[in-house]
């Protein structure tokens, strides 16, 4: 691999994804000094890639709905921004309710959002059946609709974050990986990386579903769980459906994107480790074509294209983690996003930005501190809307 | 000749006679080329390309079902067909006038963008570009239970490698199971014949922790297939590769697998004066079958021997050591430029057809899927499975023969029996190296396209036809710093289309191999996703449904 340009830089982002991109260009704007990020495999090869493009508001949690509603506005900017379309939709996420209860939950998710200024709608079973043509009849008795919410097309975010970084004169090693890093007195002072090592007091752990390993190596012990999602997209199609739709009971998902493709994975996650790589199953290919076809009947002949997956970094109580770890100065934390890393990332970003730079930030501590697992009294909070 | 009654359909409201065990797309090419299909960006006219039902130019909606392959499908009685993505119709479609206004292409990354109040407007305008065929009207008509079937040894692909490994079995008194794509294969003797079925390794082996293999597929046009066997050999075969050139995607530019597509029972093509692009075997075949419809010859490289033995018989002209420029006509090819490489001035053959029948690709998804160690060969200029002598690749139980583990031709009995040798006794006789296509060399085409990229073009250049990418994407997204296929491939959506990059990601790794000045292997992998090709979601979904358990015999 390449050798590294300098032998220290002001802050080493591990993780050339959207979230380590995104920090290293407001670390750059802020004029922080030279910037490295590490991007073990080649650009979009990890999540940033391989997501479903969906960006949503529709939280449980107020801190959560606030984060969401900035990155929407950022995604609507993004293309005057970085120069690159990222093809933002706000057609809306439709969250489905097969019962009572359940929309009784997604209701309290409608009042919460509401109350934050966002224009979300509750629906009736034929409110739902106007926005998916062709869903079985009985098939939900309502839902929740947001019609600011909706999906971009994931690459170009990472081209334009790409090119934005570099022309700020932020160095991405691509290829090269981070090997560990040297901790003194309590302070990160070097990373090794499969490059050689470079000094630097801060390095920021945005290497998602590897996160966790890379945060042992760095002697910490976090809660975060790599776990394994998988995805399928059919083969394109003329527009049909326009909000990305997800239900409430099984997490199931599905949007057609700009491209005609209908994109979409359910929920069940297993399989936790990065160690057991990316294969698809057939478990997943059957449950998730099972549940589209009896939900939509008419996509029965509609053939699937290609079918991969990804990993999830997610927490105990379903928050990201923000911050510096308390345990180590100059190690920060922007991780385990649980799945909604790219819906997050333009807000979240920045406060990771600013906790680099030693700057206080307007997260709640509480919710997003990587404090907060090590703390007596474990959060109370909980963000449990871990869907689409 | 007594003739079974023809099955009359309609095609776009008109009747349509279609004869027993014709496909749609034989029916249509007796009136003459079919023009069915549109392209997905620019609206460019569209026809047959690829025959073996990969690309995207014979797509019909069959009875309120998108995006089936005309020459993949046998109508019945009272079909209604459509053609889909134009309007009023595939020959006129006013769609069509994209390909005009936007000469140097349509960015969708960098363009779009201003004015911002203008945002929603481009969204509505772009999505509509999307697609082939609309959504399905319905769920169509309920398949068959899904067909389950344990066996020892599975054999993928009826050609002659696979035979020939199902002949030295049934000597051995093991009864194989044969899954092939064909729509009709011809049957192997002491096997049992799964035709018109395709199946793709799901979990990949070591995956389950069954000792087994596991396929799963699908039986056209929607039956669920699941396969377990012991042993799964692999007989995939190949197919013939696209080539770039201005205007490679004109109506009338086929591969030599898809004008034999369009060949009827009577031996008839929709033309008569091909140019035929390639100089091996390939070009044998198809002098031997329809040399009195070819106009010339035109070889990337050299032409062999009986090629040019067989071509002066026929009377035909050859060009050898020819650069392919650019294929002239709007809904049908007239003309074909070249130059010869080297130097020399350009000039045209007229043509009615152009035949690429210049390079056989190896068809290795399942190789990939199963985590076999790959590796280039540049004989082949593809990827191919590391092999044992016993032509066993490094996932133990799983064999290569024929064409895509990249054996030369007139060898599969001999290899057939190795195979054999290792599956019932674990050794095999014969430890002489196997007869492969060279690793080591010049890839094939690599100097072809390092003379052609000099070249000054005219015309679209079309790298990706699934998707409309330009060759000029490619290019731009390497001087921009992108690097590596798998980067190019998301960068500009090559290869991402219906074809799954079976016609443009093995030109594109060459080319990119020349830009980015490192050997092909460097430039990447080229990642082959499940499934080998779009698999209807009711096939998945009855594969699993636990209320539709049916055990096949």
């Amino acid at each position: 691999m390449s050798a590294l340009a300098r032998p220290a830089y002001r802050a080493v982002v591990v993780g050339g994804g959207v979230l380590g991109l995104y920090t290293a260009v407001h670390l750059a704007r802020a004029g922080a000094g030279p910037i490295l990020v590490l991007e073990r495999g080649f650009l979009s090869s990890g999540a940033s890639g391989r997501n479903g493009g969906g960006v949503r508001q529709q939280w449980e949690t107020r801190a959560t709905v606030r984060l969401a509603r900035e990155s929407v506005a950022a995604y609507r900017r993004f293309g005057a921004e970085f120069g690159y379309n990222v093809w933002f939709r706000q057609s809306g996420y439709l969250f489905l309710a097969e019962t009572d209860t359940e929309l009784a939950r997604l209701r309290a998710v409608h009042d919460l959002v509401v109350s934050e200024g966002l224009p979300s709608r509750v629906l009736d079973a034929s409110g739902v059946a106007r926005l998916v043509e062709g869903i079985a009849p009985d098939a939900v008795v309502g839902g929740t609709y947001l019609a600011t919410d909706g999906t971009l097309y994931p690459f170009p975010a990472v081209w334009g974050l790409y090119e934005a970084a570099r022309a700020l004169g932020v160095e991405v090693a691509l290829g090269v990986e981070a090997l560990g890093v040297e901790v003194e007195a309590g302070r990160v002072v070097a990373v090794t990386t499969s490059a050689g090592r470079v000094e630097t007091p801060t390095v920021v752990n945005a290497a998602g579903g590897w996160s966790a390993e890379f945060s042992r190596r760095a002697g910490l012990s976090v809660p975060n769980v790599a776990t394994r999602h998988e995805i399928l997209a059919t083969e394109p199609l003329k527009p049909f459906l326009d909000p990305m739709v997800v239900r409430a009971s099984d997490g199931l998902y599905f949007s057609q994107t700009m491209r005609g493709e209908l994109v979409g994975g359910i929920a069940p996650r297993d399989v936790a480790g990065v160690d057991r790589g990316l294969p698809s199953s057939p478990r997943f290919l059957g449950e998730m074509s099972r549940a589209l076809v009896r939900l939509v009947p008419r996509l029965g002949p509609v053939g699937v294209l290609r079918a991969w997956s990804g990993f999830y970094d997610d927490t105990p109580d379903g928050f990201p983690v923000l911050g510096t770890d308390p345990r180590c100065a100059g190690f920060v934390h922007a991780n385990g996003f649980g799945g909604h890393g790219f819906m997050l990332a333009p807000a979240a970003s920045l406060r990771v930005a600013r906790a680099a730079m030693g700057e206080a930030t307007d997260l709640d501590p509480g919710t997003f501190s990587p404090a907060r697992f090590l703390a007596r009294d474990r959060p109370t909070s909980v963000e449990r809307l871990q869907l689409g | 000749m007594a003739r079974a009654p023809e099955r009359p359909i309609l095609f776009d409201r008109t009747p349509l006679a279609v004869g027993p065990q014709e496909t749609l797309l034989h029916a249509l090419g007796r009136r003459g080329w079919p023009a069915v299909q549109r392209s997905i960006r620019y609206h460019r006219p569209r026809g047959p390309f690829c025959g073996v039902g990969y690309c995207t130019g014979c797509l019909v909606r069959v009875n309120g079902r998108p995006n089936v392959r005309a020459c993949r499908y046998e109508p019945s009685p009272g079909d209604v067909v459509t053609t889909e993505n134009s309007w009023p119709s595939p020959r006129f479609d006013l769609l069509g006038a994209l390909d005009y206004l936007f000469p140097r292409g349509i960015d969708t990354l960098h363009g779009f963008r201003r004015p911002a109040w203008a945002t929603r407007a481009y969204h509505r305008i772009v999505r509509r570009l999307a697609g082939f065929g609309a959504a399905p009207d319905g769920p169509g008509a309920p398949a068959a239970p899904p067909l389950r079937r344990t066996v020892d040894v599975a054999i993928v692909g009826a050609g002659p490698a696979g035979r020939a490994v199902a002949a030295c079995l049934a000597n051995a008194g093991v009864r194989p199971l044969v899954i092939d794509r064909q729509l009709h294969p011809p049957p192997v003797p002491g096997t049992d014949l799964l035709g018109r079925t395709t199946v793709t390794f799901l979990p990949p082996p070591g995956a389950s922790g069954d000792a087994r293999f596991a396929l799963l597929g699908f039986e056209e046009p929607a039956r669920g297939v699941e396969v377990r066997a012991r042993s799964v050999v692999v007989a995939s075969g190949g197919y013939d590769a696209s080539l770039f050139f201005g205007g490679n995607d004109r109506p009338g530019v086929v591969t030599a697998d898809g004008a034999f597509a369009l060949l009827d029972a009577n031996e008839r093509l929709p033309f008569g004066r091909a140019v035929v692009v390639g100089g091996g075997d390939r070009v044998d075949t198809v002098l031997e079958r329809f040399g009195d419809a070819v106009a010339a010859v035109v070889a990337p490289g050299g032409i062999e021997p009986s090629v040019v033995r067989r071509a002066s018989d026929q009377g035909i002209p050859l060009y050898p050591r020819s650069l392919v420029l650019r294929a002239d006509g709007r809904s049908r090819v007239r003309s074909l430029t070249l130059r010869p490489r080297g130097g020399g001035p350009r000039f045209s053959l007229p043509c009615d057809a152009v035949v690429l029948a210049h390079r056989r690709l190896p068809t290795p998804q399942l190789f990939f899927q199963a985590g076999a160690r790959m590796e280039w060969r540049a004989g082949s200029g593809a990827y191919h499975p590391v092999l044992s002598d016993a032509a066993e690749t490094t996932v133990p139980g799983l064999f290569a023969v024929g064409a895509a583990a990249g054996m030369l031709p007139g060898q599969d009995a001999a290899v057939g029996e190795r195979v054999v040798a290792r599956i019932q006794r674990g050794a095999t006789a014969d430890p002489a190296p196997l007869p492969r296509v060279p690793a080591e060399g010049p890839a094939e085409l690599e100097g072809y396209y390092r003379e052609l990229l000099l070249e000054p073009r005219s015309g679209r250049w079309v790298a990706c036809p699934c998707e409309d990418v330009l060759i000029s994407e490619v290019e731009e997204a390497h001087q921009r710093g992108y690097r590596g296929i798998e980067v190019i491939k998301r960068y500009t959506g090559l290869g991402t289309g219906l074809c799954q990059g079976r016609y443009c990601l093995p030109d594109a790794l060459l080319v990119l191999s020349l830009l980015e000045e490192r050997p092909p292997p460097e430039v990447g992998y080229i990642t082959q996703r499940p499934p080998v090709v779009p698999t209807p979601l009711a096939a998945f979904a009855a594969l699993t449904d636990p209320s539709a358990v049916a055990e096949g015999t």
